[in-house]
């Protein structure tokens, strides 16, 4: 075959993946000490920024499939750090590349967003209309919530002015919202799935690890399957930028993933439930990833509509 | 003349209706222990507290369709949720003294659960000592009239605001898993004791970690005889698998019908109309079960129902957020469905967890070969 199908990562993308490796290493990011709900790495993000990270579908020989491998990369830490939007969403969306980190919401600009305490942008998907807001200082408050993620709200939203961007951009920023939602699961699960397994090889009951009881290795093992095809599906979604793949890729992880975090948590028992244990930094954002752009249900529609239209590649 | 059921229910419903707080429980601190203190006290002087406890210790005896009458009316007027800093002491602690105290341990500690006086809480795991209770090691020397305790315990909900502790303990140095088990009344302001609260996932600190160093009890503080602490503690956990549950489970059923009715959209019908057909079946297998048990011990069943009441309030939690949408007011506010959700986790690991259930009900209830463990 002329055309072998390309499942290992190119040198390319090894190399950067590699020097991403590096500069995580030497920030020396480890899951926060305290117990906190979300933790928001500023000196990451500074890092990216100057290592050109955001900036990577741009650049020659690099695309979509590229940045989702970052993302995905970046998913897997215990912190947080604005970078989905910033590189599968705002090149084609922004005129000012600096103008991030980017906040997205759906409906109301009013309504609470991820990243808006420190967004500079706020992408706002109105159904007829994609609004480009920049966002100044001060303008928002921040909404205290549980899914690990700095989540804000625009105090006065009415006040700032709002570029409309054309009802022609909707279908691209829910394509690529879906696709970042699907990449960065892909990214949070593999952490999430590592750290329980890990505690299930050590954590003994009855004399005997309990990873070595089947009940408990069956679900986790249906957990790793949900994790790799949350995977494959999210990097052929970044890989075609077909909107069928990239609802098809979120309708999975945001139908699997509740089942997902359950079990997981399930057998971390009582500590698992304890801000003192990792898994939440990564189950509190799959919950609020879960959410976005009508779940799994307004995913799967989307995906329908796509099939039935033939918008498939 | 004695009263009906119906002329029940409707003295319940005009007691609720004019007695339910109208603030929020707080989740955690001295704040959760005063609210839950005042509740469990107005429930007692109007004469609602202790249904189920006998009328020698200040009960009501009531009848089972009586109870079920009481949290039916106790779900629909949305009163504080029955899971509160009081739980332990009016729900294991309480009926585990009944079953098993002595006579002036009963008549002294009784009476100030019933009363809303004081907060007990359990200190049963351990930090390598959860599924597998009878692993336990903290340790009783009996000195003299006393025992000395040293070790840890930890999941004790609410040990931070409780008075008492229910604890078990390892008494006899030379015995192995649940032999030589002892089921001791732990005063919480004894020297010697270190409380440490843990902040969960879902928000509150209302997990504990207890450390014991040298903590001196009384003998006369042990329930049910001196290694003898295992029997005495499955009348506990038996009883937490079992009708303990019913508030639980007709809360979760009313909170059903809220849902329902908050959201009348025919793409919600299927969610939702599931959701309804487990709930209805929870209720029937839960009352049928209370029932039973009215007329004589009840087997195992009682873990199929709170299995099946465990996983259908993650069910529960989880169609809400979704239903409502992850940025809406209700799913971000404070003790609000995101809580819920995170929350409803625990469902399936607190009192035994799901696994464990599952073999009670395969070994006990199915018949099926034991397992090895």
């Amino acid at each position: 075959m002329s055309h072998a199908v390309q499942f290992d990562l190119s040198e390319d993308q090894s190399a950067i993946l590699g020097g991403l490796e590096q500069l995580i290493g030497t920030l020396n990011i480890e899951a926060p000490k305290d117990p906190v709900v979300s933790a928001y790495s500023q000196p990451l993000d500074d890092e990216l920024t100057t290592g050109g990270f955001f900036e990577i579908t741009q650049s020659e020989g690099f695309g979509l499939l590229d940045g989702a491998l970052i993302v995905e990369a970046l998913a897997k830490l215990p912190v947080s750090v604005e970078a989905a939007a910033s590189i599968l969403i705002a090149p084609s969306f922004l005129e000012d590349a600096g103008r991030r980190p980017v906040a997205l919401v759906s409906g109301s600009a009013a309504a609470p967003a991820r990243f808006l305490p420190m967004a500079k942008t706020l992408l706002v998907d109105k159904g007829d209309d994609v609004l480009r807001i920049d966002i100044p200082e001060g303008a928002v408050e921040d909404v205290e919530t549980l899914f690990a993620y700095p989540y804000g709200r625009l105090k006065n939203p009415g006040a700032l002015p709002a570029v409309s961007l054309g009802a022609g951009r909707v279908a691209e920023l829910r394509r690529r919202w879906r696709m970042a939602i699907a990449v960065e699961a892909a990214g949070l699960m593999q952490s999430a799935l590592d750290t329980v397994l890990e505690h299930v090889k050590t954590r003994q009951q009855f004399g005997r690890p309990i990873g070595s009881f089947q009940a408990v290795q069956h679900r986790l093992v249906m957990a790793a399957e949900q994790g790799q095809a949350t995977r494959w599906l999210a990097l052929r979604a970044a890989w075609s930028d077909s909107e069928a793949d990239a609802a098809i890729a979120a309708t999975y992880a945001q139908d699997a993933t509740p089942k997902f975090c359950n079990d997981l948590h399930q057998f971390c028992g009582a500590m698992g439930l304890t801000l003192e244990f990792p898994l939440h930094h990564w189950t509190y954002r799959l919950r609020a990833l879960l959410g976005e752009m009508g779940g799994s249900s307004g995913s799967a529609l989307a995906a329908a509509d796509a099939v039935w239209a033939g918008k498939v590649p | 003349m004695s009263e009906s059921l119906d002329e029940f229910r409707a003295r319940a419903r005009a007691w609720l209706q004019a007695n339910v707080p109208h603030h929020a429980a707080p989740m955690e601190g001295p704040e959760s222990r005063d609210y839950a203190l005042a509740w469990q006290k107005r429930q007692y002087e109007g004469g609602w507290a202790g249904l189920t406890w006998p009328q020698a210790y200040g009960g009501r005896e009531a009848s089972v369709l009586q109870q079920i009458a009481w949290f039916e009316e106790y779900a629909r007027a949305n009163a504080p949720s029955t899971h509160n800093a009081c739980f332990v002491g009016t729900n294991h602690a309480g009926p585990t003294l009944i079953a098993c105290g002595t006579d002036e341990q009963k008549s002294f500690h009784l009476p100030r659960i019933m009363k809303g006086e004081v907060i007990w809480c359990q200190g049963f795991s351990e930090p390598n000592t959860g599924s597998d209770l009878a692993s336990l090691r903290t340790k009783g020397v009996v000195e003299g009239d006393e025992l000395v305790v040293n070790g840890q315990k930890i999941w004790s909900s609410y040990a931070d605001i409780a008075d008492y502790q229910e604890l078990l303990l390892r008494t006899d140095p030379d015995s192995a898993r649940h032999h030589g088990l002892s089921w001791v009344i732990c005063k919480m302001d004894t020297p010697g004791i270190t409380v440490r609260p843990i902040k969960t996932m879902a928000g509150p600190a209302k997990f504990a970690e207890v450390f014991y160093d040298n903590v001196r009890i009384p003998l006369s503080n042990v329930v049910g005889g001196l290694n003898n602490g295992w029997k005495t503690a499955m009348s506990t956990l038996g009883f937490e698998r079992g009708t303990a549950s019913l508030a639980l489970q007709i809360s979760l059923g009313q909170r059903v019908e809220e849902l329902i009715a908050a959201n009348k959209d025919v793409a919600l019908a299927e969610t939702l109309m599931d959701l309804r057909a487990d709930a209805a079946a929870l209720r029937a297998m839960s009352y049928q079960f209370a029932v039973k048990s009215e007329t004589g011990p009840v087997g195992s069943e009682g873990s199929m129902i709170r299995l099946y009441f465990a996983e259908l309030a993650q069910r529960v939690a989880k169609a809400s957020i979704e239903i409502f949408g992850i940025a809406a007011p209700n799913v971000l506010e404070e003790h609000g469905l995101g809580f819920d959700y995170f929350d409803a986790y625990s469902e399936t690991i607190a009192g035994g967890t799901a696994e464990i259930q599952r073999n009670i009900i395969a070994e006990r209830v199915l018949g099926l070969p034991r397992g090895s463990r």
